[in-house]
């Protein structure tokens, strides 16, 4: 059986076949690796095939595979999820806290707000109260001002209308009077002291119109 | 004048034993399992009451893109359950993936052939065991026989749907896996010889220069091995969900 040796001096390679027969020499595969500046290459084979597995890589392989799934599949992944789990439910109650505080809150802010809205109907109500009891004592006190005014007035009006009369009367005696006497001058006698008081009132009476 | 020989495929998947039975592609292996353990491991003892951060934070995420993004388009609610051995898959194989562009490491343990065959054959068992428990000897019927299917159409469909189910869905999570970080890591080296070559190239100083341009073609393609890493993981992943899934809850 041949095999190629490739040996690398400087920059060139130098392909050789080797016969495994002719050299008589037993080849060792396990103690061979690629070395480009390999010095005695002669002692390694052909290297192992590419396709063919090996029973110690396929061991070797199979072995830690086995060992590693296993420890996953028992111990490793069943903690690492265990912790993402109490985490992940830590969590969602925190969001649901959260929402059962925040629905609370806008519990308590509709209360509120219908509390202040009840208190602004009753704030207005006894506004509106304390208004009409305002108007009706101001409406009193307008009715009682006027009746006032209106008394007054009318005592005026008779102390103005008494006063009138007063001094019409003096003003009729004094013009009667002083008929009388220019009468009297005039005609010498005196006149009747009733048709003068009459004549001087229908006169006085008519001036007054 | 320079010569670069590409050197055969497998001369760049051999790998000393660090000691017999136990190579670097076992290594990778158990690192990936010990390092997806210490995770969920640290990420476990972290109070879980206060908001997660760090590395508690990391492995949350992990956890919710496996229940979010693959359990529930997949399977629904009832695939939950599914989420441990889904999340061991998808830790494993992109650890597995990722040592592809670590220095030292720099080897995808998925590049070789053990690991996805193992995988597959685990899926497979897993989704015709999990058909059989929920739907018993109807499970044969309902992946065989598709409802909605003419009966004389059964001769074509039956044979195709014995194929595709039992035989290539192994076949295929195994390839696509093994092939696209093969494929990603022979590119990186092809990049990475062509790159240093240039750079030696005594004989003509001129392409010294030119060494460059793959060298950032090598860093880009590291940049994209992470998503293919990713990919790759999550490709597996879905499809194991899709095929669980499926034996489950045929109706789906």
């Amino acid at each position: 059986m041949l095999t190629a040796v490739v040996i690398r001096s400087g920059q060139a390679l130098q392909v050789h076949l080797v016969s495994s027969e002719t050299s008589g020499e037993p080849v060792d595969l396990s103690q061979c690796e690629f070395k480009p500046e390999a010095t005695n290459p002669t002692k390694c084979g052909p290297g192992p095939s590419p396709i063919i597995p090996e029973m110690k890589e396929l061991a070797w392989g199979a072995g830690s595979f086995i060992v590693f799934a296993l420890l996953m599949r028992f111990f490793l992944f069943p903690r690492l999820k265990k912790g993402m789990d109490s985490r992940y439910n830590s969590i969602r109650e925190g969001h649901e806290n959260a929402d059962s505080t925040r629905a609370s809150a806008r519990s308590e802010v509709a209360q509120y707000e219908a509390a202040v809205v009840a208190a602004k109907a009753e704030a207005a109500k006894v506004v509106d109260a304390a208004r009409a009891t305002l108007e009706t004592e101001r409406q009193a006190a307008i009715t009682a001002a006027n009746a006032r005014i209106a008394t007054q007035r009318e005592a005026a009006m008779a102390a103005a209308d008494a006063a009138r009369t007063a001094g019409r009367s003096q003003v009729e005696s004094a013009v009667v009077d002083v008929v009388s006497s220019a009468v009297e001058i005039a005609t010498g006698k005196r006149p009747d002291g009733s048709a003068v008081s009459r004549a001087v009132a229908d006169a006085m009476s008519a001036g007054v119109r | 004048m320079i010569a670069l020989e590409f050197p055969p495929i497998n001369e760049i998947l051999r790998w000393k034993d660090l000691f017999p039975t136990f190579n670097k592609i076992a290594l990778i292996a158990v690192l990936a399992a010990v390092i997806g353990t210490l995770i969920f491991l640290l990420a476990g003892n972290k109070d879980a009451k206060v908001a997660p951060k760090g590395i508690r934070n990391f492995a949350e995420s992990i956890v919710e893109f496996i229940e979010n993004g693959i359990v529930m388009q997949t399977m629904g609610r009832d695939g939950l359950g599914w989420t441990p051995f889904l999340l061991s898959l998808f830790s494993f194989i992109y650890l597995c993936n990722v040592p592809g562009i670590i220095p030292f490491l720099q080897m995808p343990a998925t590049a070789r052939m053990a690991l996805p065959v193992f995988l597959s054959l685990l899926v497979w068992v897993v989704f015709i065991v999990t058909g059989f428990k929920h739907q018993g000897l109807g499970y044969i019927k309902s992946s065989l026989f598709p409802p909605g299917v003419p009966k004389a159409l059964y001769i074509l469909v039956t044979p195709i749907e014995f194929i595709s189910t039992f035989l290539v869905r192994p076949f295929s999570l195994t390839v696509r896996l093994f092939a696209n970080m093969l494929a990603g890591h022979i590119l990186l080296v092809t990049f990475g010889l062509l790159s240093e070559a240039l750079f030696q190239a005594k004989g003509n100083p001129a392409l010294i220069p030119v060494g460059v341009l793959p060298l950032f073609m090598l860093i880009f393609l590291t940049g994209f091995e992470v998503l293919v890493a990713f990919l790759q993981a999550y490709i597996f992943t879905i499809l194991t969900a899709v095929y669980i899934g499926g034996a489950a809850h045929p109706e789906h």
